[in-house]
């Protein structure tokens, strides 16, 4: 496998698909609508941000950059979940691979070509993310690594995508299982952890049940939206002191408070807290710590994933084929 | 440049299977440097299957395969920059040139690009598609594309070709053609094995032709030998302006030719004529005579067929 080699046919795969002009009025819409959208959330929460503190370009930042993950996620196996079946089905697999091109420029040069309209559509929405940093309520490196993470976790679903490709013989089968590979993991995981807890949970001295989230957390770790939200750096907290009553009866509270509507944040916190065994302890609010970090777990499990499909596509692509899948003709 | 040593291809014992179907049973194959060899058989022989496996895209269950040398199975790299191959159907991309898909396929195979430009335009004077190097391929006539085809199959300068039914949706002119392509790359020393239906054009492309039939291989023969081999006993056509006498003489003029053991064979009444035989040359010298003396109007007497036709359908008689 050569760079050269996976570079022709990721050139290849540019020029031939994507060359029609219907992907140009394509991506100009997805472009109108993602910032048209996060323009109005942003009119939205300009009328509504009276009493809360804090710019209204917290909440617009995780507001549309979720959005913008399920979005591309949505989008990405159209762009790779026929790259290897369809081919086939078109005639052109086989006169590329008596080539002296390896299975794995095919694979790489493949995925890279639609890694790279995955990230030309990603790049599309960056003006409505980088409204927030340009007004100071995000900060630039919270942007680069949730951009970085979107990269990666479209990366992800291009090489599982093309995976179902290089197994199934038929693209209409490749384009279902990879629509529900991504649903598995966005709705999926959610769904098996609400399963999960019941069923994980003990009873605990007093009679009552005691949730064991420590144990069944990672079930949320693939999820694209929890990686994303805990990966992103945190907003600094703010420091709240309430002071009542000067006097001897008086009262007075101390802590440090995150950002109260940033959604990123919230769903970090939370599954954070879910590695913690707090027992049936209910801490106050100020007490509260975060548990430790969730995302490396899922994204490395993810990038595992999209490793194994990358090795998949590669070894189903190498030749002379022994087992041909039913119904194939070859060529 | 001479033939080089050895064979192009050498197979042995090649035998495949797609699940119940036994496609290839211990096939036979040699294709010499400097030769065009026809690979003939009726459909569902294993052809294509064979071809597939010489190309280094399909693993043969048993045998032993060689392409310009190299085990297709240990170095099926070495064997692919040797080979070019023309699949019997193929796609061709959307949204490229002629120019880009030929360019495409050279940098595949790595050709550096001041040699490549020169070869390509050489490539589309050789398949006569210089007049269209900006035409979208996808939009080629079936003639046409078949042309790419072939010059795709050759971009790199392979010293086996490897064609399957290239003359398919060719016109008259582009058959011509291509059998002059194929006697000139022959003549360069190309080991070329090309499948065909079309009999009676394999007679002129063709040095040697090797039969197959139920994926085994039922007969290896040099043109020239299969030629001779068949001149010795033909069906033979004649013309006539009187079919009925040409009919009535018929029946009776086996009583007069001596040594015609088996009859004139099966007797077919054709418009304008009639076809006879199995004979040999002499017997249907002597049939011609017998008929003439009778004043039958004989105004022509050819042999029906090829040789390689006979052949082909001496083999696959027992299918019936
Ligand atoms: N991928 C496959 N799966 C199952 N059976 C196959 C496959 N490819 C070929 N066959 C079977 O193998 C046999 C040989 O097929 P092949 O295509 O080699 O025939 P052929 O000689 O090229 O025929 P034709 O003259 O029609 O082109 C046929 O019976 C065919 O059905
Ligand atoms: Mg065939």
């Amino acid at each position: 496998m050569t760079a050269r080699g996976a570079a022709l046919v990721a050139r290849q795969e540019i020029r031939t698909r994507l060359r029609t002009g219907r992907w140009r009025v394509l991506l100009a819409v997805w472009f109108a609508v993602v910032n048209g959208l996060a323009l109005l959330f942003r009119l939205a929460l300009e009328a509504d941000s009276t009493s809360r503190y804090g710019s209204p370009g917290v909440p617009m930042f995780g507001g549309v950059l979720l959005a913008v993950l399920v979005l591309t996620l949505l989008i990405t196996p159209a762009l790779s979940a026929q790259s290897i079946n369809g081919d086939r089905e078109r005639g052109t697999l086989a006169t590329l691979q008596v080539t002296p091109l390896a299975p794995g420029d095919i694979a790489f040069g493949k995925l890279a070509a639609s890694w790279g309209t995955g990230l030309v559509v990603l790049l599309l929405t960056v003006p409505s993310l980088l409204w927030p940093v340009a007004e100071g309520a995000i900060g630039p490196m919270r942007a680069v690594a949730v951009l970085l993470v979107t990269a990666l976790l479209i990366g992800v679903v291009c090489a599982v995508s093309q995976g179902w490709s290089a197994l199934l013989a038929r693209s209409i089968t490749s384009v279902l299982l990879s629509y529900l590979t991504v649903f598995a993991l966005i709705v999926g995981t959610p769904l098996l952890f609400t399963i999960a807890v019941p069923i994980t949970s003990e009873q605990g001295v007093d009679g009552y049940d005691n949730d064991r989230t420590d144990r069944i957390w990672w079930l949320l770790a693939p999820n694209p939206v929890v990686i994303l939200a805990d990966a992103a750096p945190s907003l600094p907290k703010r420091r709240i002191i309430i002071d009542e009553g000067a006097g001897s009866g008086g009262h007075r509270v101390d802590y440090y408070e995150a950002p109260p509507n940033d959604p990123l944040g919230s769903i970090s916190r939370g599954v954070r807290r879910l590695r913690l065994d707090d027992g049936h302890y209910r801490p106050s609010y100020a007490e509260r710590s975060d548990g430790p970090p969730v995302w490396p777990f899922g994204l490395a499990f993810d990038l595992v994933l999209g490793a194994g499909a990358v090795w998949v596509s590669a070894s189903r692509l190498r030749t002379p084929l022994y087992r041909v899948p039913k119904g194939v003709r070859i060529a | 440049m001479g033939a080089p040593e050895g064979l192009g291809i050498e197979a042995r014992g090649v035998s495949r299977r797609f699940g119940p179907v036994q496609a290839l049973r211990g096939l036979d194959l040699t294709v010499p440097y400097g030769q065009v060899t026809a690979l003939v058989g009726p459909n569902g022989a294993g052809k294509t299957t064979l071809l597939l496996i010489l190309a280094t895209l399909l693993r043969p269950g048993e045998g032993r395969v060689r392409v310009a040398g190299h085990d297709v199975r240990a170095d099926p790299g070495a064997a692919r920059r040797a080979l070019g191959w023309m699949p019997d159907t193929f796609g061709v991309y959307d949204q490229l040139t002629v120019q880009e898909y030929l360019e495409f396929f050279a940098d595949a195979y790595g050709l550096a690009k001041e040699a490549r430009a020169r070869r390509i335009r050489a490539l589309l004077t050789l398949v006569h598609l210089d007049e269209q190097p900006g035409q979208p391929v996808h939009a080629l006539s079936r003639g046409q594309k078949q042309r790419l085809g072939v010059a795709r199959a050759l971009v790199h300068r392979p010293r086996v070709l490897l064609l399957d039914e290239p003359a398919s949706g060719l016109d008259p002119r582009s058959r011509v053609e291509l059998r002059d392509l194929l006697r000139s790359l022959a003549a360069d020393g190309v080991a070329v094995l090309v499948s065909s239906h079309i009999l009676s054009e394999l007679e002129e492309i063709a040095d040697r032709v090797v039969l197959v039939d139920h994926g085994r291989t039922v007969g290896e023969h040099a043109m020239a030998d299969l030629a001779e081999a068949a001149v010795a006993r033909v069906r033979w056509r004649i013309r006539s302006l009187d079919r009925e006498r040409l009919a009535e003489a018929l029946t009776m003029a086996i009583d007069d030719l001596p040594g015609l053991d088996p009859g004139l064979g099966p007797v077919r009444e054709l418009p304008g004529g009639a076809e006879v035989g199995p004979l040999t040359e002499t017997e249907a010298a002597g049939l011609l005579a017998a008929l003439v003396t009778r004043g039958v109007p004989v105004t022509g007497l050819a042999p029906a067929g090829s040789a390689l036709e006979s052949a082909y359908l001496a083999m696959t008689e027992t299918r019936r």
